[in-house]
């Protein structure tokens, strides 16, 4: 099973501010453990929601743009770790040892497996699953 | 430039764990994301099962506390992300305004940051550990 580990945003990451070497040094090694045990997939930081903008769809083909901060928001994201893990026990374990504290929240989340939608839909759309799944592959070497 | 677009899915917090995307809409994603696939754009994609079928994990004093879903206290969820290889932060904007999403969903266009954003210094104090594509 995969799943998606969200780290939350803070007032240091909102201001833009990178983290320290020291904090890198130790976050490295945390990745290195989930590498070495074939768990980690990917992990990116992103730049604050200030660079951001958020698009509100009204209606189809309409939309709102609203550009960031977005001050009226408690819960935004800094940054992501996509994990792979026999169950959402051990997703859980795995993420208990990252470097954190201070009452930070980090939120695991499934991730939507193609097989599980079963034969709700046709084999064509099955087939283009595989082929773009593919594709996003080559795009990202 | 990389951008992830999180989907904010109107109504996802009340979710059920077992909650599936309806057959007609996941078509409709399959069409836009051959689209992207085409415009050689997309890098990623994925969709989240609901909150109520997650976890939080929070860390105090060096202890790891264990919440299950549902989050009560969150109002805007997370439903999945695309990720995207694109020129700039308007091209990004272009392409999240044509997905077709029901009203009063919500994406969030979010620059990624790459190694080359960081100082000399901090790029050597990272390092090994890079998947994506930089």
């Amino acid at each position: 099973m995969r799943f998606v580990v969200f780290v939350p945003a803070g007032p240091e990451s909102e201001r833009g501010m990178l983290p320290d070497a020291k904090l890198i040094a130790t976050m490295q090694k945390f990745n290195e453990e989930l590498a070495d045990a074939g768990v980690i997939l990917a992990a990116e930081g992103l730049h604050p929601t200030s660079k951001g903008v958020r698009l509100k769809f009204d209606a189809p083909g309409k939309t709102t743009p609203i550009d960031g901060p977005f001050t009226e928001s408690k819960e935004l994201v800094a940054g992501f770790w996509m994990i792979q893990a026999a169950s959402m026990e051990d997703a859980v374990r795995w993420m208990s040892k990252a470097p954190f504290g201070g009452g930070v929240k980090l939120e695991i989340r499934p991730v939507f497996e193609f097989a599980e939608f079963g034969t709700t839909l046709t084999p064509e759309v099955r087939k283009n699953e595989e082929r773009l799944r593919a594709k996003m592959a080559a795009n990202r070497k | 430039m990389r951008f992830m677009l999180l989907v904010h899915p109107a109504g996802y917090d009340t979710a059920k764990p077992d909650f599936h995307p309806p057959a007609e809409l996941v078509e409709k994603m399959g069409k836009f994301n051959e689209s992207l696939s085409k415009a050689g754009v997309l890098l990623s994609l994925d969709g989240l099962h609901p909150p109520s079928a997650g976890a939080r994990v929070s860390f105090t004093g060096g202890k790891a506390t264990v919440k299950d879903g549902p989050f009560t206290e969150a109002k805007e969820v997370l439903g999945g992300y695309w990720m995207i290889q694109v020129k700039s932060r308007a091209e990004a904007i272009e392409w999240a305004k044509r997905a077709p999403m029901p009203d009063g969903d919500v994406i969030e266009v979010r620059q990624v940051q790459d190694m080359a954003d960081f100082p000399p210094e901090l790029r050597k104090a990272s390092g090994s550990v890079r998947l994506g594509k930089q």
